[in-house]
């Protein structure tokens, strides 16, 4: 096989086991996932899953990479390019980050996970860093081109992106472990309330 | 069967044992016979006192819980205003290097796996919004907080205070344990209408 060839098959390899390990760690968890399995799942052989990823660390960090840029074409796309103001846009990025029975579910197993590996153990805290800059980015982002546009009023937009991302994760997390207290469109509202009050917009978010 | 010898072996020297075990390598990651050997015990006298691993590890996570809350409470009762309790509850769950953060955040995955560490976490976490919670209606009793439903405003610090702890947790370069103190404080000044964020209660 010519190495031409050899590339793309590899490649693709790498993207089944990612897809496998990503199904697999929402589900068993990153201590609990059998790489025997992910392999079975990816029809590869184990060895070839050691050969790309050579810890449950780097695989962890991989899949999340994955997964969140599987997402983040989705969100960046799509959900937000039917957005009719910077408003609908920011109450859409607020959707997209809440665990929604779903992928978005699947994402914040995931999610958990990494904070849990990555509190633990040092290997991972680069990968959370550069995940959680990537967050504030898309936030800070949102909301300075909607105040640019006179919709949303001036604020300090990096203290309130880190707190709604904090609340984000305090609710979400709630909601995912089916807190009572705490259901979807309870957590949902609380952030919008924090967002709008800085933002000057209503405390009631849009309609879905 | 033999009776395996436990008398040089207390239960609360176990449970310390297992949290500490739990820290470094995670729930699924540890194994009686690891809790064993830092009490220098053997596995089966691991197992006269809690019949299974899972139970061991429920219980170790509410030991350091209740250790958490028992040290907290302690710290409370010498604080006169319910201001200064505010700042000192927020500040001892996002100091540095927290201890018990990793075990917090342990509980959450499993308790989605796990019926009876669900209902664990449900009882854990209705008491540390029970202690938020005596704080805000404390205050508002006294007039140092303005109004406002101290359910709904508990639940907010409470997911907050989470949401940055998880971050301090996994020691973030940009929220850092002053910075997640400060957040955490304004937003309380704000909804409870009381200065906060320039009281140190150290």
């Amino acid at each position: 096989m010519s190495p031409a060839v050899a590339r793309p098959s590899e490649r693709s390899a790498r993207e089944q086991i990612l897809d496998a390990a990503v199904e697999r760690i929402a589900t068993d968890g990153i201590d609990g996932v059998r790489i025997a399995r992910i392999a079975m799942d990816a029809r590869v052989s184990t060895s070839l899953v050691h050969y790309h990823f050579e810890s449950r660390e780097a695989l962890l960090a991989e899949a999340l990479e994955h997964s969140f840029e599987l997402a983040g074409d989705v969100r960046i796309g799509e959900g937000e390019g039917e957005a009719r103001s910077h408003t609908e846009r920011l109450a859409a990025m607020v959707d997209q980050c809440l665990p929604y029975p779903g992928d978005l579910e699947r994402d914040w197993l995931l999610w958990v996970e990494l904070w849990l590996r990555a509190a633990r153990r040092p290997e991972l805290r680069k990968t959370a860093a550069r995940l959680y800059e990537r967050m504030h980015e898309w936030f800070a982002g949102a909301i300075v081109a909607g105040v640019a546009d006179g919709e949303l009023a001036d604020c300090d937009v990096d203290a309130l992106t880190d707190r709604v991302l904090a609340m984000l994760d305090g609710f979400g997390i709630r909601t995912l472990v089916r807190d009572p207290a705490v259901p979807l469109e309870w957590a949902r509202e609380e952030v919008w309330r924090a967002l709008a009050s800085e933002l000057g917009l209503d405390p009631k978010p849009p309609l879905r | 069967m033999v009776r395996p010898q436990t008398a040089h072996v207390r239960r609360p020297e176990i449970l310390a044992a297992a949290t500490e075990v739990i820290r470094e390598r995670g729930i699924n990651a540890t194994r009686i016979a690891d809790v064993a050997d830092r009490v220098g015990a053997s596995a089966p006298s691991i197992l006269y006192y809690f019949e299974s691993k899972e139970e061991l590890l429920r219980e170790a996570l509410i030991f350091a819980e209740e250790r958490f809350y028992d040290e907290l409470e302690g710290d409370l009762t010498r604080i006169p205003s319910a201001r200064d309790r505010l700042v000192w509850l927020v500040e001892s769950c996002l100091a540095a290097g927290d201890y018990d953060a990793v075990l917090w955040i342990e509980l959450w995955p499993h308790a989605l796996r796990s019926e009876e560490v669900a209902e664990t976490r449900e009882a854990l976490d209705a008491r540390w919004r029970g202690a938020i919670a005596s704080i805000i209606r404390e205050g508002q009793r006294r007039g140092e907080f303005v109004g406002g439903d101290p359910e709904e405003l508990t639940l907010l610090v409470s997911s907050l205070l989470d949401g940055l702890m998880i971050q301090v947790a996994m020691q973030d370069p940009e929220v850092t344990p002053p910075r997640a103190r400060e957040m955490s404080l304004s937003v309380l000044e704000r909804e409870l209408g009381c200065a906060l964020t320039g009281v140190g209660v150290t």
